[in-house]
């Protein structure tokens, strides 16, 4: 199945929705690791859209991505409940753990404030991090 | 001249053609109206001179009627023109 | 008028009846219902500072600039986005505000390059202002921390450039991207401060993007992030005109902003009714041609056409052409001359060349390029509604539910009227499209046809007259209507006629292609939708049977209820800027202005009383007949005023053996256009922009056309509008014509002709845009048709057989091919070719559907050769599903390509307008170009040469 089937056949799959886009574009940045520019063209056309609206989407949510990237993705949360709570000094030391290997991404809020510095890998959230703790996560990601 | 008359011919069956769904009569009238209110007088001279046995016989009929010196009164809407005060008609392209 | 933009209110105006009162800063308003603060704020002659709101898109309410206070109400609420409410009390200059304001402001301005003085902005900025108003005096945040300054333009549109280092991301151009024009074609990419505009996705620019250049973003851009140009390069206008549009029937109203005779831009006029303020990329940008390096500025003749031409003063050009005339008309009679009309020309214009050939030369061999256009519209129209122009205004569309386009591509024809259908069909409204192609109604982002019935060329009365059983069987049909505003009998004859078998959708299948269940459910959508509105192009005129389809759209307009109010009616949509107001002027060969036909003795004494001569009472010849009957040696001398009729009129071989056949050929043009290839007298033309008088649009609109520069026509001072080359003309010939002013023409135009009675130049002049008929009945003019009763009393039925074309396809010519027009180019190209729209339509193409490319060994890009019985040429294919298999389409720009090399003789049965809508072809592959393109490339070479040495 070539990579434009594939994109209409996740298009059909949501068809009658309302607002489809959203879902179409998460199942494209898992499926592919990325929504590129001729994945934004293909929703496009199968939503009856521009590829100008489609691509401001794209843009504007930091879950989509315009290349795939192979590494795994560490989440942590640098908002203000987990700043209070030192993520700060957590984050020299989840760089060296990381190195290449891992993609460390700041967000702001993972929704445990009250147990913060907090992570997220995949679907799975981490609270009460210390510094061991979140490098732990960041090697085992 | 032949391919002018050809044209001619072709013409004022074609008008007849496209009249002949209100009856032979009418279609008769209707197109020697046309005729009369848009053909030059050489192209008008140009089918009376001509064989009009090649013509349908509605096209014949009409020419015949238009070379005996029968105008027929207007017989459609678009043969009905403004007179000379009036306002409303056209046939804006 | 000095140089000013037009105010802005800030949001859109309500259309509400009821209204409510407020108190702005003391001062008592009163403003429809749904009018915002804002407005009503600007109505009252007050501003309030504003940065995103513009009245041509909804508020928006992102920039804070626009906060006010109203008592009562908590905070500081945005004006924009607030409606004005009975009582309201609101304050829109407080301390608080100014600090408010102030400190968003400095904001802005942290991140926007201070490079005021030599901006292409400076002075026509809104950002600029907006800064001045609110008082800001110091940026406390410096210049040095993150910015935008860095980032490069977009140069790649040819109008306008894009400066992402002025944009404030207001985001007002994509706003207007999509409410206006409706093509989406902008975005805002990212977010925050990262937020750019971006045109299509990343990697594109704005020329690769989506983008029509329409010009609606640059319009609406408070600041020169996105900038004309001309602007860029010219500076700021001093003053500005308003005047009308000189491409489609649309008749746009634009402001010529002026530096001294020089145009530096040409802006819509937000007031204009027919435009309401919106433009295409061909008025709005494409008007570089007026002052292109090929206009021939000295009159020229020769003896014969084989010779150079020789530049002469006008003196001498016109006692050449009017020593010819008269030896012609001592040899062979009056009737042996004749001229054409323009319907690029004004008003005044080309009343002055008609009454030339009728008073002049004696004769009425007069005719107009409308007859091969829109001639059947007014046969068909007429005979059935007793009139024939469209019945609607633009306005209309806004109250449709269901449209029913047939053979018209308005998004690219008509654009400014494509983008309020678009507009329409976001609101809800349904679209049935009759057409061979999938033009952008059919499907584009946002627009998604009901139905699209992909009929086979040439079948139209078939499908109209299935569309028309449908709702006589089914009970569909308006009875109340057809009963009080209809001859009764008429419509049972006609309903009887269409319910017979044969007119079913199921038995004309075979015929139409078309699908009978989906002709059935368009049928019952026209018919039950609530308004139901047709408009209608080329694609039903030029046809062997174009006034009967024409007929046939009248029957079921009728028969639907669907005429004489708002939103409904029928509506042809004009090609060129004057077709409506040629055709009021007398340009046909069997009338006199005003729709009088030439034998009815009191409308000829009408002319002859007021003219001083006899007229001729007799019809003269049609343009193809003129041809026809010089080939034959009967006509022999021809005056054409802006037409190219050898590239516009179709069997280009038949035109070119007529004009060859002509001892006296006169070309009156801005160029040596192909027709001039066999001119014996060339005389040059003047630009819409150097010349007065008025345009018609298809609405019946009479509009202002004005002069902002000399005509480059003669040295300063001494050039010539077109109406004052006929009248050289028509002195030279023996007439003593004094006109000083186009307006002296207009007076006699509304002494002659009824629908004009009232309308003088003064009132054309002070913005009036008068409908006609304008009479002491109807003394501000008619804006919808057909509102009690139709002009003729009764509306009649027409039975309308289908009659098949004689053109049918066959094993030599198995495809049928048909033509149109692209966006960015208009007709012959004359115009748009000396332009940059050639950026986006640099050639002719041939569309071809993927199954029959294959057939014949064809890939998109390759050189094809396309012929027919009249003739061949070659030109490059396109493959696209947007034709059907067996169908083939191309457009006729290009005079390369000589389209109607191709096309035939054949012509609607009534009125002779020429069949370029069916041709069987036969496609295949070409290594180059035709033999008849390489002579015929040589011959135009040849004849247009100028001789080196001046006459004189």
């Amino acid at each position: 199945m070539t990579k434009a089937e594939r994109i209409a056949s996740i298009c059909a799959a949501h068809a009658g929705r309302e607002g489809p886009m959203l879902p179409i574009l998460h199942d494209i940045q898992a499926e592919f690791g990325c929504v590129d520019e001729a994945s934004e063209a293909l929703v496009a056309a199968e939503l009856n859209l521009t590829r100008a609206e489609v691509h401001g989407v794209v843009s504007f949510y930091h879950d989509f991505t315009p290349a795939a990237d192979p590494r795994p993705v560490v989440q942590i949360c640098r908002a203000e409940a987990c700043k209070a709570r030192g993520v700060e000094a957590l984050i020299d030391r989840a760089r060296s753990a990381a190195g290449d290997r891992v993609k460390l991404k700041t967000v702001y809020c993972l929704g445990l404030c009250s147990a913060g510095p907090a992570a997220r890998v995949g679907d799975r959230l981490h609270a009460w991090l210390d510094e061991d703790g979140l490098a732990q996560v960041i090697e085992q990601a | 001249m032949s391919g002018t008359l050809a044209k001619l011919q072709r013409m004022a069956d074609q008008i007849a053609l496209n009249f002949t769904a209100i009856g032979k009569d009418n279609a008769v009238l209707a197109t020697a109206d046309h005729i009369a209110k848009f053909w030059d007088p050489r192209m008008k001279a140009a089918i009376f001179a001509s064989d009009l046995s090649i013509l349908s016989p509605i096209a014949r009929s009409a020419v015949e009627n238009l070379r005996a010196g029968h105008e027929p009164p207007p017989q459609t809407g678009a043969t009905e023109f403004n007179a000379v005060d009036e306002v409303g008609h056209s046939d804006a392209g | 008028m000095g140089y000013e933009p037009q105010a802005d209110f800030g949001t859109p105006e309500s259309r509400s009846d009821e209204s409510v009162s407020l108190t702005v800063d003391g001062r008592e308003v009163t403003v429809p219902v749904g009018t915002s603060v804002m407005r009503a704020a600007r109505e009252a002659g007050g501003d309030i500072p504003s940065l995103c709101a513009t009245d041509s898109v909804k508020s928006f309410g992102s920039c804070r600039m626009c906060l006010v206070e109203i008592e009562g109400r908590r905070g500081t609420p945005a004006s924009c986005t607030t409606p004005a409410e009975a009582g309201m009390v609101v304050r829109t200059q407080t301390p608080r505000l100014a600090k408010l304001r102030r400190g968003v402001m400095e904001l802005y301005i942290s991140d926007h390059p201070l490079d005021c003085l030599t901006c292409s902005a400076n002075n026509i900025c809104e950002l600029q202002d907006t800064a001045a108003e609110v008082g800001l005096r110091d940026v406390r945040y410096g210049y040095e921390g993150a910015n935008h300054f860095a980032k490069s333009p977009d140069l790649s549109n040819p109008y306008f450039l894009f400066a992402p280092d002025k944009c404030i991301v207001c985001s007002r151009c994509v706003r207007a991207c999509d409410e206006v024009q409706g093509t989406l074609a902008l975005a805002v990419d990212g977010r925050g401060f990262a937020s750019k505009i971006s045109a299509g996705q990343a990697s594109d620019s704005f020329l690769s993007s989506e983008c029509v250049s329409c010009g609606a973003c640059v319009q609406t851009c408070p600041t020169s992030a996105l900038m004309e140009k001309s602007v860029k390069q010219l500076g700021k206008p001093e003053r500005s005109v308003v005047t009308t549009c000189a491409y489609c029937g649309v008749g746009c109203a634009f402001r010529a902003e002026m530096k001294g005779e020089q145009l530096v831009r040409m802006v819509p006029w937000k007031d204009g009714k027919a435009n309401r303020g919106h433009s295409c990329v061909k008025g709005r940008f494409a008007w570089g041609y007026a002052n292109h390096r090929d206009r021939i500025t000295s009159p020229m003749i020769r003896e014969n056409i084989d010779q150079p031409w020789r530049e002469v003063s006008w003196d001498e050009a016109m006692r050449f052409a009017a020593d010819r005339i008269a030896a012609i008309k001592a040899e062979h009679g009056p009737r042996a001359l004749g001229g054409i009309t323009s319907s690029r020309c004004t008003n005044e214009e080309t009343f002055l060349v008609q009454k030339l050939v009728r008073a002049g030369f004696g004769t009425n061999n007069v005719d107009t390029c409308a007859r091969v256009c829109h001639s059947p519209t007014g046969y068909g129209l007429s005979t059935t509604f007793g009139t024939s122009a469209g019945t609607q205004d633009f306005d209309s569309a806004e109250q449709t539910d269901v449209f029913l386009v047939i053979g018209a591509n308005p998004t690219d024809a008509h654009p400014v009227f494509g983008s309020r259908i678009k507009k329409r069909l976001r609101q809800g409204a349904k679209m049935i499209v009759v057409d061979p192609r999938r033009i952008d109604l059919v499907k584009s982002p946002h627009i998604e046809a009901a139905h699209h019935l992909a009929l086979q060329p040439g079948t139209n009365v078939a499908v109209l007259t299935a569309l028309a059983h449908v709702v006589v069987t089914e009970g569909l049909a308006d009875e109340d209507f057809v009963r009080t505003r209809c001859d009764w009998d008429e419509y049972q004859d006609w309903a009887r006629f269409v319910a017979d078998e044969r007119h079913s959708p199921e038995f004309l299948e075979t015929v139409t292609r078309v699908p009978a269940a989906t002709l059935r459910e368009a049928a019952r959508l026209f018919a039950t939708g609530g308004n139901g509105a047709i408009y209608y192009g080329l694609g039903v005129t030029e046809h062997s049977q174009g006034s009967s389809t024409v007929m046939a759209i009248a029957n079921l307009a009728m028969a639907t209820g669907n005429i004489g109010r708002p939103g409904v009616g029928v509506n042809p949509l004009r090609g060129q800027n004057n077709v409506q107001g040629a055709c009021d002027m007398g340009s046909f060969p069997h009338e006199l202005s005003g729709y009088r036909h030439i034998s009815q003795g009191d409308s000829r004494k009408l002319f002859e009383d007021d003219w001083g001569v006899a007229l001729d009472p007799e019809p003269g010849l049609r343009i193809p007949n003129m041809l026809d009957a010089a080939v034959d040696g009967s006509f022999k001398a021809i005056y054409i005023q802006g037409e190219d009729i050898l590239q516009s009129d179709p069997d280009t071989h038949h035109v070119a053996a007529g004009l060859a056949a002509m001892d006296c050929v006169i070309v009156h043009d801005l160029f040596l256009n192909e027709t001039a290839n066999y001119a014996h007298v060339f005389l040059p033309g003047s630009s819409f922009l150097e010349k007065e008088g008025t345009f018609t649009n298809a609405e019946r609109r009479i509009q202002p056309v004005r002069r902002v520069m000399e005509p480059a026509n003669g040295p300063i001072g001494q050039g010539l509008e077109d109406w004052q080359v006929t009248q050289l003309l028509a002195n030279a010939i023996g007439c003593d014509w004094n006109y000083t002013h186009a307006s002296e023409i207009l007076a006699e135009i509304a002494r002659l002709t009824p629908t004009f009675a009232g309308v003088t130049w003064d009132r054309v002049i002070a913005g009036e845009q008068l409908q006609w008929p304008v009479t002491d009945a109807a003394p501000q003019g008619s804006p919808v048709m057909h509102v009690g009763g139709f002009v003729r009393g009764k509306g009649k039925f027409v039975v309308t057989e289908y009659v098949p074309t004689d053109e049918k396809t066959g094993p030599r010519f198995p495809l049928l091919l048909t033509t149109g027009r692209i966006l960015s180019q208009y007709n012959v190209g004359a115009q748009t070719r000396r332009t940059a729209n050639s950026t986006w339509h640099p050639e002719d193409v041939l569309e071809i559907h993927p199954t029959d490319a294959e057939n014949r060994g064809l890939a998109d890009g390759d050189m094809a050769r396309l012929a027919s019985r009249a003739g061949e040429t070659t030109l490059r294919v396109k493959v696209t599903d947007r034709v059907a298999p067996g169908v083939v389409y191309t457009t006729f720009h290009h005079p390369d390509t000589q389209a109607n090399v191709v096309t035939t003789d054949n012509s609607d049965w009534a009125t002779n307008c020429p069949e370029y809508k069916v041709t069987a072809v036969q496609v295949t592959p070409s290594n180059g170009p035709s033999e008849w393109q390489e002579s015929y490339a040589e011959q135009a070479r040849r004849s247009r040469r100028i001789a080196a040495e001046p006459a004189e």
